[in-house]
């Protein structure tokens, strides 16, 4: 039964794909047998992660990629395309958390929220309206989103990432329902907090620095995505579409009172 | 069911050394739910209410592994039945690492009929089965500060569906206990997820036979799940390497729980 975890091949376009969750999610990918189009706004990393996929013995292209351009989607899917003949898998990973910074909504200007609104969920529009109709054509496909908790609970003056994430959600929810017919599925990766940025970057101020807060006590790892994005572009997932697959150590099953809080009352007679 | 091509198996879906007691109502999941454990390396040891959901078992894990698995007979929704699974459990085992739950006895009738038997034997077998084996299983993961536990549910924990409004309250308390004993036992180690099927069936029907059927049409996906759609997911939830998910559901149901 568990033998279709395995990629065989499969073609897996990954934006993001150079650095941070995108990076630990091409690696397990690589490690189950995917080939992969590595998209990513510079250059360096994506070719790095490339390097690393074809050293492994898997085939690999990096494709420099700025999704809020649709034209850029248009050609990250024509490329991989061109390359590999087919699109399995896309997983749209890549995002903006810049809006993390403390900024009251009347400081947000115009450009502040079109700017992460754009690469964060038109972004995962674009790329999943250049990937569906090669994968509906085929008869079959899937597209992975690469939500966040905060696309389901609100965060203090994060306006523009919530918002977003929450959007890619329901984009995620509208395309498993459109797509089924094609044999192709949408389902969401939702994250908790999992450090991936350098640690004495400004907006770590406003971040988790340990997992203290959390039910199970500790922050994720990058790593933690691995095996779901292995999952989730297998066979193996194939009855699976619409949904949200979470990891955020239990914080979202809690949350409405200080971790740890734990009342103690007996019955009433 | 063929035998596993293992040499595909990605690691982090290895569960070899460890060992799994999966408690089953009856439904014909079962079987292929205890078997995707084995295939992926575990120790199975059955729990069940009869000898024919036992047997059942015992069988899909023996003809995808060739291990014999252990079993125990008996309800286990008190606390006496829930020790005595954990006393046939000690005689032949050390550790217990994995527990799954699949304890969901079907049960449709329209509301202003049901009766207080039927609602409190539902509950019994359901919910309570559920905690009871839950809470004795949970105090030995908590002296070992590790557990995975696995709660099978139907997506009727988050929709209603006309006469079926006792078994829905059955599910939605289990999908509660999931989120709470996530939270409560989280710095022990202890992993605690959902496992959510939609329209299931075991056979292996033909799609044209199946869309005869408006329910099947209906769901996004043109057809019924099959027990093994959620074999991989399973197993997944079941392994060391799910150590950041916890207290929630993951519903396999082509499509349904996204449908308007």
């Amino acid at each position: 039964m568990l033998e279709n975890l395995y990629l065989d091949g499969k073609v897996v376009v990954i934006t993001g794909g150079g650095t941070g969750l995108g990076l630990e999610m091409v690696r397990a990918l690589t490690r189950s047998g995917a080939n992969l189009a590595i998209a990513g706004r510079r250059p360096g990393p994506i070719e790095a992660a490339c390097d690393e996929v074809i050293a492994a013995g898997q085939d690999a292209i990096a494709v420099p990629t700025d999704v809020s351009k649709s034209s850029d989607a248009d050609a990250l899917v024509d490329a991989a395309m061109a390359h590999f003949g087919r699109v399995d898998v896309l997983i749209n990973n890549a995002a903006m958390v810049a809006d993390n910074v403390l900024k009251p909504i009347w400081e947000i200007t115009d450009d502040d929220w079109e700017s992460a609104m754009s690469v964060n969920l038109s972004g995962a529009f674009y790329c999943a309206r250049a990937a569906a109709k090669p994968m509906a054509d085929a008869g079959k496909g899937k597209i992975i989103n690469v939500a966040s908790g905060f696309g389901l609970r609100g965060g203090r003056d994060i306006y523009m990432y919530c918002s977003s994430k929450g959007g890619v959600i329901q984009l995620t929810r509208v395309l498993s329902f459109s797509l089924a017919r094609y044999g192709v599925t949408a389902n969401s990766i939702v994250p908790g907090f999992i450090p991936t940025i350098d640690p004495g970057a400004e907006i770590n101020r406003t971040l988790p620095q340990s997992g203290d807060f959390l039910p199970t006590g500790k922050l994720g790892k990058p790593e933690d995505l691995g095996p779901i994005a292995v999952f989730l572009a297998s066979d193996a997932s194939d009855y699976m579409t619409g949904e949200m697959f979470i990891l955020d150590g239990a914080g979202l099953a809690a949350g409405i009172t200080p971790t740890g809080h734990a009342p103690v009352a007996g019955l009433e007679p | 069911m063929a035998l596993p091509s293992r040499n595909h198996l990605p690691a982090e879906f290895s569960l070899a050394g460890q060992t799994a007691i999966v408690a089953s109502a009856g439904g014909d999941e079962s079987p292929f739910l205890a078997a995707a454990l084995a295939e992926a390396g575990a120790a199975v040891f059955a729990v069940a209410r009869r000898d024919a959901t036992a047997e059942a078992i015992a069988d899909a894990v023996t003809a995808v592994s060739g291990r014999e698995t252990g079993c125990h007979v008996g309800r286990w929704d008190t606390p006496a039945g829930s020790a005595a699974v954990l006393e046939s459990f000690a005689a032949t085992h050390a550790r217990v690492d994995i527990l799954v739950n699949d304890t969901r006895s079907f049960f449709a009738k329209p509301a202003a009929g049901i009766t207080l038997a039927e609602w409190d034997e539902l509950h019994a077998r359901n919910v309570r089965a559920t905690f009871m084996l839950s809470q004795a299983v949970g105090q030995r993961m908590l002296d070992q500060q590790y557990g995975r536990i696995v709660n099978v549910i139907s997506n009727l924990a988050e929709r209603a569906v006309i006469n079926c409004s006792a078994y829905s309250a059955t599910q939605a308390a289990v999908l509660s206990l999931t989120r709470s004993l996530a939270v409560e036992w989280g710095r022990s180690e202890i992993r605690v997820n959902a496992v959510g099927s939609g329209w299931s069936i075991a056979e292996d029907i033909p799609l044209e036979t199946q869309r005869e059927e408006l329910l099947v049409r209906y769901t996004p996906m043109r057809r019924k799940g099959h027990p093994r759609d959620l074999a991989a997911m399973l197993v997944y939830l079941c392994s060391p390497h799910c150590d950041y998910p916890s207290g929630q559901p993951v519903y396999i149901d082509g499509g349904l729980n996204a449908h308007p």
